[in-house]
């Protein structure tokens, strides 16, 4: 009985490839596919707007830039603080492009899939470049070298004037299935192609962990001298890392750009890059729940936050402006506080309430 | 017979005047708007006051019933200056069946540009970026845009500077809030207005100025015309009042006249520059409160209707605001006085008209509020003020500048 596929609570591993299952028991995976269905059927089922569909996206494309980071900063243990000039790379991929062709050029508008892949492409390339410091730098110093690129990028965007100097560029709008995607499904359209690329990469993720490329990114990030002892190269899998957070960061940058019609330069602060790096944290560095779990909880804090500093404004008198503090009080105080009681993020919550189902009741 | 004769038409003048009360002549309607602007974070002290403008005539026009039994409904949302939540903003309006939209910064309207054509929905920003208008044939500035007012306090230099061909330096904001109405500021000198433009700085987050100013005055500047916001520009008038370089009168040979455009000026720098910012010269198409009239008044009078502290009812921002729910409120007062039903196309085609004997007077501003399908900048005019005395005090009358078409 214990040994079911469907209801074991222990460990009976015979070998290594058993060991590596991406889901340990049927349930875990029955259970991953329905909150999978149920991610694609919601939105068929309730009527929803498109401000609850553009929040589920803009919290979608933050899952894929936090993959990213989560596996430079929690996997590999390098500290990033410049990821949303990497999430930028990809969108003035698409927006440079549209500037340059035409917005409703056919490699924007049709070709939309190929330019998602290229803009990631494109985040890696900046990625490695940006790594190159790792192979001399550690911790603070590091993190140093990756603002200093998000300085780079707020220069050169604000600048240049093939990127309209920061200012919106705009993107057409795409085609699927020969039609244009017009104003009425756009945001549903770009539901299910987020979706459909978070859980592409997500599953890479999980899947790369499994492999010994991943298992580098751990060694690495746990004594470099020990993964060099082993036969790891510290310094290629350093910017191996920041190679593969340059990749989801670009993609889910390219996402932005389509899903917005367009780049501006205040998406892409340095703001956004603490932001992103406070996703990691709250949902649990160094874990793949982490990075669903993180952009959720702070979009949904964001939203809290808007919702009560406007309720406060109805009864505070205006020179008391709650509102101005609320944010980032809330925001900040939210980070102490994970660090404090719970640095191991919300994807330990995830894990306590897992081995509570797996115990109860007493299947051992 | 004669008994359920009575009956019947008692029964029929009861139901009828049953419907007479309950549905009163001309139902109630309400006109859903929408709000979103930076309350809080980058900007937000010009957003603040700015929404308490519009906060406060909605709520005039209810309460003194100025659509008669309709009501406008304008929620207002904080978006912190990013174009998502804007965006987000937007749609949840939308969702709401707004039909008017109050915008703010340069960006997010930039950004939303495409969805005000595709919805066809009449904005007003508060930006008077001269680009938003270009982006999207539905918004309106409600002034003259940025590119006008720089362009007018050039014009001014060289219409009154005594001597030569006047020097003069252009401190901008590193950013294209700072650049664009640069740009026609060189087009204008190009054209032929007299001004030698002998340095443009694009201004950081610097503290100290002495060097710049040292090395502005060694090139021969008498002028330093200034597109940004107040905090660089009080920076800038300490330092050049510590370094003895502010000229007192407009133009002194051998100091330096500072002046500016819209988010230069208004209260708030008097209140970071002090007694630095005495001779600053500034336009804007906004009448001030310093300058005593019956606008003064009313703008007090709304204020102190709502409760705002005296900072905010001093505030051109606030003025801002009260404009742009003025426009919105007249549009819709006129759409509905045409016996159209309020819509977003109606409320466009309302904006359109709204030139002629049809222009909009606001007391606020110092000209009339013009809009037509080939224009789309409401007030034309604009008004230099100058500080004397830690006041903003009129310079002469409203005028169009020349060089910008």
């Amino acid at each position: 009985m214990s040994a079911n596929r469907f209801f074991a609570t222990g460990n009976f591993f015979t070998n290594y490839r058993q060991e590596q299952r991406i889901f340990r028991t049927h349930l875990d995976r029955a259970f991953f596919v329905a909150f999978l269905g149920s991610l694609f059927a919601w939105p068929l089922f309730f009527d929803v707007g498109n401000r609850t569909m553009l929040v589920a996206n803009n919290i979608l494309i933050a899952v894929v830039a936090v993959y990213g980071l989560n596996l430079v900063t929690g996997f590999a243990g390098l500290i990033s603080i410049g990821h949303a000039a990497f999430v930028g790379v990809g969108a003035y991929t698409v927006a440079g492009l549209a500037r340059f062709l035409g917005e409703s050029h056919a490699l924007i508008v049709h070709w939309w899939p190929l330019m998602i892949l290229a803009s990631g492409g494109m985040g890696a390339i900046f990625g490695a470049f940006v790594g190159l410091p790792a192979m001399r730098l550690k911790h603070l110093y590091l993190a140093i070298a990756t603002l200093s690129f998000q300085m780079i990028f707020s220069w050169a965007i604000q600048f240049m004037t093939t990127f309209n100097q920061g200012q919106m560029i705009p993107v057409g709008r795409v085609i699927w299935m020969g039609g244009q995607v017009g104003r009425k499904e756009h945001y549903l359209f770009w539901y299910y192609v987020i979706l459909i690329v978070a859980v592409v990469c997500g599953m890479a993720v999980r899947n790369l962990l499994r492999s010994r490329y991943g298992r580098c990114l751990v060694a690495v990030r746990d004594n470099d001298r020990a993964a060099d002892a082993m036969g790891m190269h510290p310094g290629l899998t350093k910017i191996y890392a920041f190679t593969l957070a340059g990749f989801f960061a670009g993609v889910a940058g390219a996402l932005h750009a389509y899903m917005f019609r367009g780049a501006g330069f205040e998406s892409f602060t340095l703001h956004h890059s603490i932001t992103y790096l406070a996703m990691a944290i709250v949902g649990g560095l160094g874990t793949l729940p982490g990075s669903l779990l993180g952009p959720a909880a702070i979009y949904a804090l964001e939203l809290q936050v808007e919702h009560m500093s406007e309720w406060s404004g109805t009864f505070l008198p205006d020179s008391f402006n709650l509102a101005t503090a609320l944010r980032p009080l809330g925001f900040g105080l939210m980070i102490v506080l994970f660090l404090m009681f719970e640095p191991r993020g919300m994807a330990n919550w995830w894990r306590i309430c897992r081995s509570y189902v797996k115990l109860w009741p007493f299947r051992y | 017979m004669r008994r359920n004769m009575l009956l019947y038409s008692a029964i029929v003048m009861a139901v009828a005047l049953s419907f007479t009360f309950s549905v009163p002549a001309g139902a109630s309607e309400t006109y859903q708007l929408g709000l979103s602007l930076a309350i809080t974070g980058p900007t937000s002290d010009a957003g603040n006051p700015y929404s308490k403008g519009v906060e406060d005539y909605i709520r005039f026009a209810n309460d003194t019933k100025i659509l008669g039994n309709g009501k406008i409904d304008c929620p207002i949302r904080d978006d912190m200056y990013e174009t998502a939540i804007t965006k987000r903003n937007f749609e949840d309006f939308l969702d709401q069946g707004m039909v008017f939209f109050l915008s703010y910064a340069t960006g997010a309207n930039q950004a939303l540009a495409q969805d005000f054509n595709e919805v066809q929905i009449p904005v007003i920003p508060a930006s008077m970026d001269k680009s938003l208008m270009e982006a999207s044939p539905y918004i309106f500035l409600p002034i003259a845009s940025y590119s006008h007012q720089y362009v007018s306090v050039a014009e001014y230099v060289a219409a009154n500077h005594k001597g030569d061909t006047a020097k003069v330096a252009a401190f901008i904001h590193p950013s294209a809030f700072g650049r664009a109405p640069l740009a026609d500021f060189q087009a204008a000198v190009a054209a032929g207005l007299k001004l030698e433009l002998v340095e443009v700085v694009e201004h950081g987050k610097d503290l100290d100025n002495s060097a710049l100013l040292q090395r502005l005055a060694g090139k021969g500047v008498q002028y330093v015309l200034c597109q940004t916001v107040q905090s660089p520009v009080a920076t800038l008038l300490n330092d050049a009042q510590r370094l003895g370089m502010t000229a007192k009168t407009f133009g002194e040979p051998g100091k330096i006249t500072f002046m500016g455009a819209h988010y230069t000026g208004g209260n708030d720098l008097i209140a970071l520059a002090g007694t630095a910012a005495e001779g600053f010269h500034w336009t804007t198409s906004y009448r001030v409160t310093s300058e005593k009239g019956p606008w003064t008044d009313w703008q007090m009078e709304m204020a102190k209707k709502y409760a705002r502290d005296e900072k905010t009812a001093n505030s051109h921002n606030y003025a801002c605001g009260i404009m742009a729910a003025q426009v919105t409120v007249e549009a819709i007062r006129r759409t509905r006085e045409g016996g159209k039903k309020i819509t977003r196309a109606t409320l466009y085609e309302t904006l359109n008209q709204m030139n002629g004997d049809k222009a909009f007077e606001s007391l606020v501003a110092v000209g009339p509020v013009t809009y037509s399908a080939t224009d789309r900048m409401g007030v034309d005019n604009v008004q230099l003020y100058v500080v004397k005395e830690g006041r903003f005090r009129a310079v002469g009358e409203p005028f169009k500048p020349k060089y910008m078409k």
